[in-house]
């Protein structure tokens, strides 16, 4: 097994040196709680959602799965004047290691996209592992897609292009999406894109033991994440491909992919395998692996060139994609 | 944590700040960050734009708090905190910051920035000409093995294959510059060297200091220029190995400084008849009438003891001036 890591990004070294003290690699279970009271949540949601007056901001609770409690979605509209054509929707799923966070994480990049393509954004609160694991968050966020393209049109939106979009948790799950989507005959989203998503449970990559104790989201971490979510499941031979999509055998038909990830971070290698896989059967995938990128490194350091092209990046894939 | 970064400045600048500003380009040059990182950092940690002006190296950098790199042909504001990268140089990187004073953090940034910046440039780019004393002497020692002259003139950012010239003033200090670049206007008494290849510099630093001796302060009482070129010195150019620096002076020079004892305007009023074409124009340069510049020759020549309106008299004055810049200590 590998054990000299790539080195981070020179920018990015410097910016870990700035978040070292509120997050630190690892995350054990007895560290949930700490960092769901911690400032780093409350930082991440201390956005202004209307981007200065551009969007007009709706928090719609919503049915959830057979039997379980509402959901509530954040509906962030433009409040310029509607275009002819009904808007396309970003359906935004958020991160936070399948645990930690809430429908306000993560959205102000959703949001940057938004503003750039005239496009609506839907954010999805889902239940929260341990204290719900699997299927509850992908079953949440499953209903919350439903009823998006049930009443895409009430809200001004397109249903035929509807994008499924998350970083982390929130790409693993919308790639759980995007296979029950496809397998319970559900609405087609126009494309699905997976910022460095957490797609394997089984946490065994060369990746996840090259970084170990580095950088953002280590093995330990991914570990306290995937077995809150599937207990004594975790790695096992029994988990549910809408769990980990990295489990599905089947990656044929799915909607178009984004996929990417730095090359310093423990997801390394299951986000490019999965890739792979999609080309493999016959799939249409776009991968980027960023050199020195540390798991989340744009979200962290948005000043960064190398989050400036990651950026661009998800914008100029989001911008073909909506020219078809 | 997106915006932590940017926040740092907000918190109060107590050490806790200081100390996440000086980690932050601790690690930036550890994992040698180019300038740009360089000057980012310091526009996203100060929240202001930043910017690196370095004249000598022609590296002009300006980055915006959100980390885009927009370039302005705008002069920096001298209100504006400011680092120089060397210690007592000019400014040369800013934090854009004129609505409040500069806090203590900013002062850490730029402290940190400037160190780093500096180095990035050595190592990159060249230190300036003149900087390295070490790497000058080698360059002009002419008993150095040819590679490590060669290699000095590289880290000096000298082209090897490029002509230069070595400039000698009075400090003793050499300075050497591409023979594509003139000098600027002297403010000091200047030799310069022939424009020779780099192995070939200790030539054009021998005959700089050379010339240097023929230069003079353009004064009342050290008339004479203050920049020459060994190019075209000529023949005079033996003269300095006859006049030792501070040796007994010739008895001309001798007879000079007698003279000038009793006649202050004398010194002036004979390197302009020596320095022009015309007595009409020697007037006009020292700015006397013309048939006060005649008195004054009349007495001159009583007084040193030869005629100076010959061209046999004129040649000796000549070179009776020149050899009093020569013997001067």
């Amino acid at each position: 097994m590998t054990s000299v890591p790539p080195p981070f990004d020179p920018e990015l070294a410097a910016a870990l040196e700035l978040i070292k003290d509120v997050i630190s690699p690892g995350m054990t279970p007895q560290d949930i709680d700490v960092v769901r009271q911690g400032p780093g949540i409350a930082l991440l949601a201390d956005l202004d959602l209307t981007q200065a007056g551009a969007f007009e901001v709706e928090d719609r609770a919503v049915p959830g799965p057979q039997g379980a409690p509402e959901i509530s979605l954040l509906i962030c509209r433009p409040t310029s004047p509607a275009p002819d054509r009904p808007r396309p929707v970003v359906y935004h799923v958020h991160g936070g290691g399948m645990v930690l966070g809430n429908n306000r994480v993560g959205v102000d990049v959703a949001l940057d996209w938004a503003r750039e393509l005239d496009m609506i954004v839907v954010s999805v609160e889902y239940r929260l592992a341990p204290e719900h694991p699997h299927p509850a968050p992908v079953e949440d966020v499953y209903a919350g897609l439903l009823w998006t393209a049930e009443h895409a049109k009430e809200l001004g939106g397109d249903p035929d292009r509807i994008v499924i979009a998350g970083a982390s948790a929130g790409g693993g799950l919308s790639a759980a999406l995007a296979l029950l989507l496809r397998d319970r005959g559900g609405p087609r989203p126009l494309g699905q894109l997976l910022m460095c998503p957490m797609l394997d449970d089984r946490n065994d990559t060369p990746s996840s033991h090259q970084m170990a104790g580095l950088g953002i989201w280590d093995r330990t971490a991914n570990e306290t994440g995937w077995t809150a979510l599937l207990g004594e499941r975790r790695g096992g031979p029994d988990v549910s491909p809408y769990a980990a999509p990295a489990r599905a055998e089947d990656l044929s038909g799915l909607p178009p992919a984004f996929l990417d990830v730095g090359s310093a971070e423990t997801f390394r290698d299951e986000v490019v395998a999965y890739a792979s896989r999609i080309w493999q059967a016959g799939g249409v995938a776009e991968l980027h692996v960023w050199p020195g990128g540390f798991h989340g490194f744009d979200g962290f350091a948005p000043q960064a060139a190398l989050s400036r092209s990651a950026r661009a990046a998800h914008l100029d894939w989001l911008r073909r994609l909506l020219a078809e | 944590m997106k915006e932590l970064a940017g926040r740092l400045t907000a918190l109060d600048p107590d050490a806790g700040a200081a100390v996440q500003v000086i980690a932050y380009f601790d690690r930036l040059a550890e994992a040698r960050a180019g300038v740009e990182a360089l000057v980012r950092g310091a526009a996203v940690l100060a929240g202001v734009p930043a910017r690196l002006a370095d004249a000598e190296r022609r590296v002009r950098v300006r980055v915006e708090a959100d980390g885009v790199r927009r370039d302005s042909d705008l002069p920096p504001d001298p209100a504006w905190p400011a680092a120089a990268l060397t210690p007592g140089g000019a400014p040369a990187l800013w934090l854009e910051r004129s609505d409040a004073a500069p806090s203590v953090v900013d002062a850490v940034i730029l402290e940190r920035a400037a160190g780093v910046v500096r180095r990035v440039l050595d190592r990159t780019r060249g230190r300036a000409p003149l900087d390295d004393p070490a790497l000058l002497e080698t360059l002009l020692d002419a008993t150095a093995p040819e590679s490590a002259r060669l290699h000095a003139a590289r880290r000096l950012g000298l082209d090897p294959a490029a002509p230069a010239r070595a400039l000698a003033t009075p400090d003793g200090r050499p300075r050497v510059l591409p023979a594509s670049r003139e000098p600027e206007a002297a403010t000091e008494r200047t030799g310069v060297g022939p424009a020779v290849t780099v192995l070939d510099l200790p030539r054009s630093w021998a005959a700089a200091r050379t010339a240097l001796r023929f230069t003079a302060d353009g004064t009342a009482h050290d008339p004479g220029p203050r920049v020459v070129y060994a190019d075209e010195l000529g023949g005079l150019a033996l003269l300095a190995d006859l006049v030792a620096p501070g040796a007994e002076p010739p008895p001309d020079v001798q007879a000079l400084e007698t003279a000038t004892a009793e006649a202050p305007w004398l010194l002036a009023t004979l390197h302009a008849v020596t320095a022009t074409t015309s007595l009409r124009a020697a007037a006009a340069e020292i700015t006397v009438h013309h048939s006060t510049l005649q008195d004054r020759l009349v007495h001159a020549e009583h007084l040193l003891g030869w005629p100076v309106r010959t061209p046999q008299g004129r040649l000796r004055l000549h070179l009776a001036l020149t050899m009093r810049r020569l013997a001067r200590p």
